[in-house]
């Protein structure tokens, strides 16, 4: 059995990075006790794979991490507590809560699953992510404007770093939505859906295509969608029940 | 998008009805330079622990600075006693702040934002108190960065009257004239108790508008707190290049400044609520002090001659705080920390606890730093290696026993191996070796023994495993004021390269012998500040004045920038730092007590040359260093003898016998010759 996670990244946390996001999680786990596994060896680690790492200085609505759990201590859908949390059984919601209470505000927990494993590693599964960002020193009517030329072109060349050389690519294809929502106080936003697959594109990419002289505002993944029998999903959606952590 | 409201929104109505506009966060300015510097999250704060909303109108506002990276800062166990001290207080509230890495300092000046707390993001020149954290002197041209970033002059004389004090504390403070000229006031000492002292003070300076000349009043009101040091209030004489004293401009300021000693520190189990960083630091764990103070007295050691005398934590407390901080934080590595964590009275019994907290299912792991070889045994050994091997470090300092008589670190080289023998015994593969070099009376036969220990060891642990190995650290030494050592001419930076040369081609062709040493050219660095007088305090300006700052980062120290400061100070290095000093002169520091008798330190030092060792009164009679006589105080140590293992400083085995025989040697001319 595992545990699936969905969390939120909000607020100043977007520029904690992805390596330090893990040390956070396991320290939540071990506060409130959840039955994780250990790997083997001289410096055993605790067991948790992530879906697509989130790039430093991003925010999300829609972060995964699966948590391999100890099958003696779960029981229809309940996990008996070890460690700090001994002697508490916990549901699926109180688990929730728990752990969204154990992490640093801006960290929440929005959805969580005790399940059986399989169904292949999360960060291989992704197809494709949502992202809405802000453009800093651009006006709607240009991005407007861009955008419909980009989604018109049936090429887009962007330069990338490989092995400390500058190539050109064709990022076309992977763009798969994008379009002008609105203005915020740092200037146009934007929606877009972008591929996943065969590499990550990521929002800072579009800036030179959408504004060449300006800057990357705040960016926020919205979704991380995978595909089950041709259908394209989402690997956990929000759980209604839970009122966000107030923060003081 | 984000949850932080911009700050000319709030503001805050206090019980008299006044609306007063809150501190200006300068986070909407901060945020966009943030994607473009290397780490941004040591930017940010949000750490758990961390004092969210603690402003205060009325109160006496304390920014906590650590001069140096966030990393490194962060878990100072000493501002975050203070921090969380401050914050309890109604008449205080404190937040904290550390120095921007070079990359953030550009973008802030570029942009004209100020030096910054992490806590609430506001200007440091709106508070009170700016006080630094001195616990290096290489940090000392960051100090003075940090005082420009926050649009204040860096020297004292030129502040106007609202300006912020800046204060400084910490080990470094017990020498403050080199940075006399910037600092507003010294702390010695524990800061537990003196800042409530300061906090006062300064609480009625704030009431009173802070108007024209309101400045002088404040400081010297401050000048007549015990343990503080205000500069600004003492004439500095000169005879000829020789420094000759000061002497105080009003007399009701000391003449002598007494440092501050908690008596007992089981009254203070701080910090309560350890800050837990978001992003990797240094000590990325729970930091639980077990013991303040050492009495073992290594003449080289400046921490364990001006914490004295021993004040242990009781074990339960020890305990309590072990078990509520890890599951408060969720950390899975703890460390005892002190200055020689194996003294500790019950040490095995404390570490076992640790590991058998059901809490922790068995997967927390301790880490003991400075152990002293002499208390390393088996069952200590076994105790920490239950979990999670920490990595293993001994200090013997010097290679030979002649040597370690010198520097008054008695340990023997059965200690040595005993110790190695149990580490690889209970699985581990590698331990380090810390050694210092350029010690008085120093010969090369007795850095090569180095060489001859290591290899030693490495023989030893081919016993238990295949892949023994020995990491060998070497440190070029600092003579520090208040040791036995404050007299001593330390060695040129060529005879310590020679040095280290000498003991890299010795070991050339040992593969398991790793040797890694300390820039000798920072050693002069370190010792021109460290004895400096007040004059250096041009030679620390002018360094930082051509960018010299992050000394203590070799990708940033300039050992040029120090030797043309010194040129255009007109000063000399080798006077400053590798000239031997008599008896006779009157040393820059002479008005600061650390608690022990200048004589004293004179006679250890005329002991040292003898190539005598002294044992640990914490055990044994007192021979009146000052530390406790001076200031009605004693040593809070559970057990009456030495831990058990090792020869104890006894040059004996006593890993049978549970009561140790110290009696060393005569000892002349020691002891009440005040």
């Amino acid at each position: 059995m595992r545990l699936r996670i969905k969390f939120s990244k909000l607020g100043k946390v977007r520029f904690v990075g992805h390596r330090d996001v893990a040390r956070i999680m396991e320290r939540a786990l071990r506060r409130c006790g959840i039955p994780v596994t250990y790997s083997e060896g001289f410096s055993p680690r605790l067991r948790m794979s992530f879906g697509l790492a989130l790039p430093t200085c991003y925010e999300s609505e829609a972060e995964y991490l699966d948590v391999p759990l100890d099958p003696e201590l779960v029981a229809d859908g309940s996990i008996i507590c070890t460690g700090w949390g001994q002697g508490k059984v916990y549901e699926q919601h109180q688990i929730q809560v728990a752990l969204s209470r154990a992490l640093p505000n801006g960290f929440d927990v929005v959805a969580l699953t005790v399940e059986p494993k399989g169904g292949g590693s999360l960060q291989e599964a992704v197809r494709s992510c949502g992202w809405t960002f802000d453009i800093l020193g651009a006006t709607p009517h240009q991005v407007e404007k861009t955008i419909q030329q980009a989604l018109n072109s049936s090429v887009i060349e962007v330069n990338r770093k490989k092995k400390n050389e500058l190539v050109r690519e064709d990022i076309r294809q992977g763009i798969h939505e994008l379009r002008l929502n609105g203005e915020s106080e740092r200037g146009p936003v934007v929606i877009a859906e972008l591929a996943a697959k065969p590499r990550v594109i990521r929002p800072s990419e579009l800036i030179d295509v959408l504004a060449p002289a300006a800057e990357l505002g705040v960016a926020r993944r919205t979704h991380q969608w995978i595909e089950i029998d041709g259908q394209r999903t989402e690997p956990l959606m929000p759980s209604t029940s839970l009122q966000p952590k107030e923060y003081p | 998008m984000t949850i932080n409201k911009a700050a000319h929104d709030l503001e805050i109505r206090a019980e008299d009805g006044i609306i007063r506009p809150q501190m200006t966060s300068l986070w909407p300015r901060l945020e966009p330079l943030l994607p473009r510097v290397e780490k941004p999250a040591r930017y940010i704060g949000c750490e758990d622990g961390a004092n969210a909303n603690i402003y205060k109108p009325d109160a006496t506002s304390w920014l906590l600075t650590y001069p140096d990276t966030y990393e490194i800062g962060l878990p100072n166990q000493g501002l975050q006693i203070l921090y969380e001290l401050l914050n309890e207080r109604p008449d205080a509230f404190a937040e904290r702040s550390y120095a921007p890495w070079t990359d953030m300092e550009a973008q802030m000046r570029a942009a004209d934002v100020p030096f910054f707390s992490v806590d609430t993001h506001r200007p440091a020149a709106e508070f009170d108190i700016l006080a630094f954290n001195l616990s290096a002197e290489l940090v000392y041209t960051n100090v003075l960065n940090c005082i420009d970033l926050a649009g204040i002059e860096i020297r004292a004389s030129e502040r106007s009257d609202a300006d912020p004090l800046i204060g400084a504390g910490g080990h470094c403070a017990y020498n403050p004239e080199p940075l006399a000229d910037f600092v507003d006031f010294f702390v010695m000492g524990d800061g537990e108790e003196v800042i409530a002292d300061i906090t006062t003070a300064v609480g009625e300076w704030r009431k009173s508008g802070k108007p024209t000349g309101s400045r002088e009043s404040v400081l010297h009101a401050l000048a007549r707190i015990p343990g503080v040091y205000v500069p600004s209030m003492y004439d500095v004489n000169y005879d000829d290049q020789q420094f000759s004293g000061i002497r105080a401009r009003h007399a009701d300021v000391q003449q002598r400044i007494p440092k501050r000693t908690i008596a007992d520190l089981a009254d203070w189990p701080y910090p309560r609520n350890q800050l837990v960083p978001l992003t990797e630091v240094v000590h990325d764990r729970l930091n639980v002090e077990i013991f303040r103070g050492c009495t073992r007295g290594c003449r080289f050691c400046q921490a364990g001659m001006i914490t004295r005398p021993v004040r242990e934590r009781p074990a339960s407390q020890v305990r309590e705080m072990i078990s509520a901080g890890l599951e408060r934080t969720g950390y899975d590595e703890v460390s005892l920390t002190s200055l020689s964590t194996a003294d500790f009275s019950g040490i095995e019994d404390v570490v076992t606890d640790t590991i058998d907290e059901p809490g922790t299912c068995g997967r927390v792991s301790v880490s003991l730093p400075s152990l002293r070889v002499d208390a390393f045994t088996v069952g200590v050994a076994a105790q920490v290696s239950r979990a999670r091997r920490t990595g293993l470090t001994f200090a013997p300092e010097a290679g030979s026993w002649r040597m370690r008589q010198i520097i008054n670190k008695l340990v023997t080289e059965e200690d040595l191996y005993d110790a190695v023998r149990s580490a690889y015994s209970q699985g581990w593969h590698r331990v380090k070796l810390y050694f210092l070099t350029g010690l008085p009376s120093e010969m090369d036969e007795d850095t090569l023994a180095i060489a001859d220990l290591a290899e030693r060891c490495v023989e030893i642990g081919k016993q238990y495993t295949k892949k023994a190995s020995v990491t060998v650290s070497l440190g070029g030494f600092v003579p520090k004021p208040h040791t036995p050592f404050q007299w001593f001419g330390q060695n040129q930076p060529e005879e310590l390269r020679r040095k280290v040369e000498l003991l890299r081609s010795r070991l050339r062709h040992n593969k398991r012998v790793h040797l890694k040493w300390h820039s000798p050219e920072a050693s002069t660095a370190e010792g021109i500040t460290s004895r400096g007088d007040r004059r250096i305090g041009r030679v620390i300006e002018y360094v930082w004045r051509k960018g010299g700052t992050f000394q203590e980062w070799s990708e940033h120290f300039d050992l040029n920038l120090w030797q043309e400061a010194m040129i255009a100070s007109d000063l000399d290095i080798d006077w400053y730092v590798h000239r031997h000093r008599d008896e006779s002169e009157v040393l820059p520091w002479d008005h600061i007590h650390a608690g022990l008798h200048k004589d004293f330190l004179w006679q250890d030092w005329q002991d040292a040359l003898a190539g005598y060792g002294i044992e640990d009164c914490r055990w044994t009679p007192c021979y009146d260093c000052g530390a406790c006589t001076e200031y009605g105080i004693e040593h809070v140590v559970a057990s009456p003898s030495p831990p058990n293992g090792g020869s104890q400083g006894t040059g004996q085995d006593l890993t049978t016998g549970h009561l140790v025989p110290v009696e060393l040697r005569p000892r002349a001319g020691v002891g009440g010759t005040q």
